[in-house]
């Protein structure tokens, strides 16, 4: 199946290619890495709904064509 | 009803604006003790709304000094704490009661770790101000260990997140960790468990981003101290400040979380 990922922070998106058994963090591993992003800690969302990275693409109901976003978790505070 | 009025009673009552809002306890408010771990920016914002929301009973820890560069974003601090390198905590504490002369602010100098479990249990609700993974998942094991309310704030840039754990119906933070916050972890931290802060990346913050999320922490607050905890984010507010963008995510339950077992 072909999802479309976006980027939160330039709005920008890239079209994944994915299989039943890949992992949400491979999909955050994959678009932060085309991306190039820093070091920070990131979270893929569908919808209204944070997906948990251990899950499968399968389990997680991710469905051809479907958009996913990508969105640094921001870790500051001091 | 009788009574006795007088001109301008009304101004009197420093929380009469605060008692017009119909859902606020506000009696309940000044009885609650709170527990704002890390003073800095998140921390000196949370910490100033809370006691001018009325709380009356606050612990703080922190182990850090005042350094010039907190200057641009903590409202408590001066020029002349970081030129004495004071503790924060001491700083906060000290500022904080000149806003409320009746609060009690308990300052502890030190790490989150030198907390014991036991002792959250007196908190009706604590927060996460921190700034890193690491610290963030031990507070939130801590606090859902004693079934106390979590609410957590992060910021980066003019980016920011809470997100509130209500324990143990909500997703908690170990709920919505993956590789990513994983690899943070692993940086900053040697395979004996030793600490070994060799490569920790100076995160963006600025006051607008800084108020708003501890602004949302506190506010979270006053709904579970109210009894309105069906009216919290369900359960991660993202916030946008550059795209103005803020919405809230659901999360599961992990069934692995060792929070949850």
């Amino acid at each position: 199946m072909n999802v479309r990922i976006r980027n939160a922070e330039t709005g920008g998106t890239v079209d994944m290619e994915l299989e039943g058994e890949n992992t949400v963090q491979e999909i955050i591993q994959g678009a932060s890495a085309f991306w190039n992003k820093d070091d920070g800690a990131y979270v893929i969302r569908k919808g209204k709904r944070l997906l948990r990275g251990q899950q499968s693409v399968a389990q997680s109901g991710i469905a051809d064509s479907d958009e996913l976003e990508l969105i640094p978790d921001p870790e500051g505070g001091a | 009803m009788t009574g006795t009025i007088r001109p301008g009673f009304i101004d009197e009552d420093r929380y009469d604006r605060s008692r017009r809002i119909a859902w606020l306890d506000v009696e309940r408010v000044r009885r609650t003790k709170c527990l704002v771990v890390g003073v800095g920016a998140l921390g000196n914002e949370v910490v100033k709304d809370l006691v001018l929301s009325g709380i009356q009973d606050i612990t703080i820890v922190d182990m850090d000094q005042v350094v010039r560069s907190n200057l641009n974003r903590c409202v408590f601090f001066r020029e002349g704490d970081a030129e004495r390198s004071l503790a924060k905590v001491d700083v906060v504490a000290q500022r904080a009661m000149e806003l409320a002369p009746d609060v009690r602010i308990n300052s502890i100098e030190g790490k989150v770790e030198d907390i014991a479990t036991e002792e959250l249990v007196r908190f009706d609700v604590i927060f996460g101000c921190l700034d890193n993974i690491a610290a963030r998942l031990h507070l939130n094991a801590q606090a859902g260990h004693v079934k106390v309310p979590y609410i957590d704030g992060g910021t980066d840039g003019f980016r920011g997140k809470v997100q509130v754990v209500l324990p143990p119906a909500t997703p908690c933070l170990q709920c919505a960790m993956n590789q990513s916050h994983q690899r943070i972890l692993e940086r900053r931290f040697s395979c004996t468990g030793a600490e070994v802060v060799v490569h920790e990346r100076k995160i963006a913050a600025e006051i607008t981003t800084s108020s708003i999320i501890a602004a949302i922490q506190v506010r979270e607050a006053l709904k579970v101290i109210s009894g309105r905890s069906e009216a919290c984010i369900r359960h991660v507010e993202y916030y946008d400040g550059y795209q103005v963008r803020s919405e809230c995510y659901e999360l599961e339950l992990d069934p692995d979380c060792p929070n949850h077992g």
